[in-house]
């Protein structure tokens, strides 16, 4: 490191940086300094027409292939995705890039830095395409209760609408039906409740049209059969939307006392609330 | 690294004592291994550490000379602190010198305007900033920008107006706050962004229904052991009973999780020999993880400690000292 730190005062940016900070990126990639620095020396040698040549061997494939290597076996950094967004914005190509970010949900599908990489190459090079709703599908079918594959399934199917503009039609219907599918597996899973409730805000269709496919999981007049605390959620606010002030409450008792006590005061609050005629959310999501 | 833990059968009990010893003796590990690899976050370290004694009721357990000179070693020519003298300067580690400087009362020990100019050089036309002239841009930065100003007195140095349209352009459909726009809601983004809302007086930004529904999230990470997680259907972790608590008690809703429960897990998390904290029973003690599991212990109203200021993550006499009483 104290040599590294000799060569950086000389704002050396010669071939054998590259040996010196892989080396030290090796024992600890969390060092910040010495990535800030690679990259300036990549892009120096870049400028002067060296990478790749008899001079320097090294290319940006095979940085990127380093990179990688050195993610897999560094799962929680994000020094490393933030030094391939560099090098990947500056070529201005993501061909390989979408087969990476997999390899490492491969090791941890939940990955929050790479998750972020992949939404920053979907927007750079405009990929809200089939294959990248294809990979939510596919994620989900793995596992139904990734949250993370959620958040990136709204953002592919929403996130390059323009502001105020609505969602067509048949899209909101299918991203509904997707929804309640997952429900239908796994009805005390909360990523998909949170998504249809978003669904439906955006393509700006009414809580209501829940009404019975949640009354088939939490039957308010029989709290023997309920299997869903989010259904009984979701329900307190359609009863309380259409006037039905006792089934609502009911709802919210069967909450706070059976079906979810570790919030009670959470669910007595909105007992409280109830009749106020806001809504739970508003429409701004 | 890997030392065995003897964890606590007594979840009833705080060890004070000992977390005071294993603080004290953080900076006396120089033959571990350990010690070397996180000289990349040291002047964290230290104000982790710091914060940890402080809310213990031991604000003098480290020397304060010594603190402050350290600090001063840390400071570049352009205004900014590195994590260690031979380490560039970068946001984080510049917010960590602040706090340290303001909890000691010893600001004018460092020439506080090159700091306030090399933040102001970090924010983006977005209104975001960057970690360091070659890194990430996210909310992290966005928190740690705006409160190392506020402490300065500074907040007019920046264009603090689209810094805060940023962070609620981070808000997502759950009522969460992620990393950039369109990032997973993650309960320490949710901090962050709640943190600059407070910071900039701008919390009316959000709807009392969209407050209502992050809260509701939040209250959601208490899993059934009584410990908190930082997105939905992952593990539980001490250091979230600091992220997730304080930003329910910025919001005025800590009441929403059962209270008994998490201080019996935060405890379970301590090494009762060697004093610290580990992520959850079972695990290694680390001084991040043991000021966040005192600092959450405090905003549940644990007897003993002292008042921590959920917004600045630093004992409430420092903020009142800095900012008068609220």
């Amino acid at each position: 490191m104290s040599y590294l730190r000799a060569v950086m005062a000389a704002n050396d940016h010669s071939p054998r940086v590259l040996a010196l900070t892989a080396e030290i990126i090796d024992m600890n990639p969390a060092h910040y300094t010495v990535w800030g620095y690679r990259f300036r020396t990549l892009m120096s040698l870049d400028t002067a027409g060296q990478l790749g040549t008899d001079a320097v061997a090294w290319t940006w494939s095979r940085e990127l292939d380093w990179v990688q290597s050195i993610a897999r076996n560094h799962e929680k950094n994000y020094q490393i995705w933030h030094h391939r967004q560099l090098i990947v914005d500056h070529l201005a190509d993501s061909t390989g890039e979408r087969a990476r970010t997999e390899e490492m949900f491969a090791l941890d599908s939940k990955n929050y830095h790479v998750w972020t990489y992949r939404q920053w190459l979907v927007r750079r090079f405009a990929l809200f395409d089939e294959e990248e709703l294809a990979l939510t599908t596919k994620m989900l079918g793995e596992d139904i209760r990734n949250n993370s594959a959620w958040n990136h399934r709204f953002f592919v199917v929403f996130g390059a609408l323009p502001d105020g503009q609505k969602p067509a039609e048949e899209v909101v219907e299918r991203e509904i039906e997707f929804a309640k599918k997952a429900i239908q597996l796994t009805p005390q899973n909360p990523s998909p409740w949170s998504y249809i409730k978003a669904v439906l805000r955006k393509g700006n269709v009414g809580l209501a049209t829940l009404q019975s496919f949640c009354e088939q999981f939490s039957p308010v007049s029989s709290p023997d059969d309920i299997k869903s605390s989010h259904a009984l959620d979701v329900l307190s606010e359609i009863y309380d939307e259409a006037g039905d002030a006792a089934k609502a409450e009911k709802a919210l008792e069967l909450l706070a006392s059976k079906f979810d006590p570790v919030r009670k005061n959470y669910w007595r609050y909105r007992r409280r609330q109830l009749g106020s005629n806001s809504p739970v959310v508003s429409a701004t999501a | 690294m890997a030392t065995a833990v003897a964890f606590t059968n007594k979840p009833e009990e705080l060890f004070v004592d000992k977390h005071v010893k294993y603080i004290q003796t953080l900076d006396t590990r120089k033959d571990e291994l350990e010690y070397w690899l996180t000289e990349h976050l040291r002047l964290s370290g230290v104000y982790w550490g710091l914060t940890a004694l402080h809310l213990l009721g031991h604000p003098g357990a480290l020397p304060r000379d010594e603190t402050i000179k350290f600090v001063q070693s840390c400071q570049h020519e352009n205004g900014g602190f590195g994590a260690h003298p031979s380490h560039d300067a970068h946001l984080l580690y510049t917010l960590s010198a602040i706090q340290i400087l303001a909890m000691v009362d010893a600001l004018d020990a460092v020439d506080t305007e090159a700091c306030v100019s090399y933040v102001r050089g970090l924010q983006k036309p977005s209104g975001v900033f960057a970690g360091d002239e070659w890194g990430e841009e996210d909310t992290r930065f966005v928190y740690t920008a705006i409160q190392t100003l506020k402490i300065l007195g500074r907040l007019d140095a920046i264009d603090v107006g689209r810094a805060v349209e940023y962070v609620l352009g981070c808000q997502n459909y759950d009522g969460g706050f992620g990393l950039v726009p369109g990032a997973e809601s993650h309960s320490g983004q949710i901090f962050t962004c709640l943190g600059v809302l407070s910071m900039t007086d701008s919390m009316d930004r959000l709807t009392p229904a969209s407050k209502d529904q992050l809260a509701g999230w939040l209250a959601q990470r208490q899993l059934p052991n009584g410990g908190l997680n930082g997105r939905p259907e992952k593990l539980e972790d001490v250091c979230y009973s600091w992220w997730v608590m304080s930003s329910l008690a910025m919001l005025g809703k800590l009441h929403w999780i059962d209270r008994n429960k998490l201080v019996g897990f935060i405890l379970s998390c301590q090494d009762e020999v060697r004093g610290g904290l580990a992520d959850r029973k079972g695990d290694a003690v680390d001084v991040f993880h043991t000021v966040f599991g005192i600092a959450g212990l405090c905003l549940v109203g644990w007897g003993g400690l002292k008042e921590v200021d959920p917004v600045y993550c630093m004992p409430v006499e420092t903020t009142k000292r800095l900012f008068g009483a609220k």
